[in-house]
């Protein structure tokens, strides 16, 4: 029998994701013509076998593209702060300088009703609410970069409590001595 | 990223064939380019992947409003050459069940 089994975003200030002790750190002004150049830098000394293909640049373009273009609009004036450590496993903390992720709860229902149509094979609604559509989303957004982050991020995807800064780990197997 | 579009073969699907990063800066483009084609009357599209290396987020929504508005013109739409990253992304995003692809792995 199948179960119908969600996963959602989190809120917790006092995860250990957010302990930056030893981890690498950088800040980018709000470019967002540079979001693949900034998530490059950060990865320029990354183990081969964590990046997968190109799967853990594009998961991490996708904290920072939030950061730059959600968070901070886009502001130059205001920073995107990347703090890392690609040993052992990828780990990374992201954080802006906007008002948070206000919606994450609104995100969270959006994302349980839509996989609860998937769950149904109800395909026609989960076309229809395929991406998420927030009060600022525009027609370049994809709307659905946090559902494969969810899944992607297997240690652990947590929002502080002003929802400005976003904690995410993935462990590989075999780990890296990098 | 760039794409060509092929006159319709025997079975009447035009091949648009997608080259490079389907990402943030080139997929608005194309999903508009694509939804433009559909709203002129195009009914039979075949989406070849197979030279896409890269596809974000934003990629994603832009396949996602192609088949939103394939549905609501009642235009068929299919896929080939779904592989790679862009493929692991597309079905972490569960958007792989609604791609009628003609060479599925």
């Amino acid at each position: 029998m199948k179960r119908f089994i969600v996963r959602k975003l989190i809120v917790d200030d006092r995860n250990e994701l957010f302990d930056a002790q030893g981890m690498k750190y950088v800040e980018f002004p709000s470019d967002f013509s540079k979001i693949r150049e900034y998530t490059a830098f950060v990865l320029a000394d990354c183990p081969e076998a964590f990046r997968e293909g190109n799967l853990l640049e594009q998961q991490l373009s996708e904290i920072i593209k939030n950061g730059v273009k959600h968070g901070n609009r886009c502001d130059p004036a205001k920073r995107l702060r990347i703090w890392y450590d690609l040993r052992k496993r990828a780990r990374f903390i992201v954080e802006d300088e906007g008002e948070g992720f206000r919606e994450l709860d609104d995100w969270n229902e959006f994302f349980r009703k839509r996989q609860k149509a998937l769950f149904d094979e109800d395909f026609d609604t989960f076309l229809a609410m395929a991406s998420y559509r927030g009060p600022r989303s525009d027609e370049a957004d994809g709307g659905n970069s946090l559902i494969a982050a969810l899944e992607y991020w297997n240690g652990g995807m947590i929002y502080n409590g002003a929802r400005n800064k976003v904690g995410v780990v993935r462990w590989f197997a075999g780990g890296s001595e990098g | 990223m760039e794409w060509t579009v092929s006159q319709a073969d025997p079975a009447g699907f035009e091949n648009v064939t997608l080259k490079g990063d389907c990402d943030l800066y080139a997929a608005p483009a194309f999903a508009s380019a694509m939804k433009a084609k559909i709203a002129g009357g195009a009914k039979r599209l075949r989406l070849d992947l197979s030279q896409v290396e890269y596809m974000d987020s934003t990629g994603v929504g832009a396949l996602i409003r192609i088949l939103q508005s394939a549905r609501a013109s009642g235009a068929e739409l299919r896929f080939r050459g779904v592989r790679g990253s862009p493929r692991k992304v597309l079905r972490m995003s569960n958007i792989l069940p609604l791609m009628r692809e003609e060479d599925a792995q």
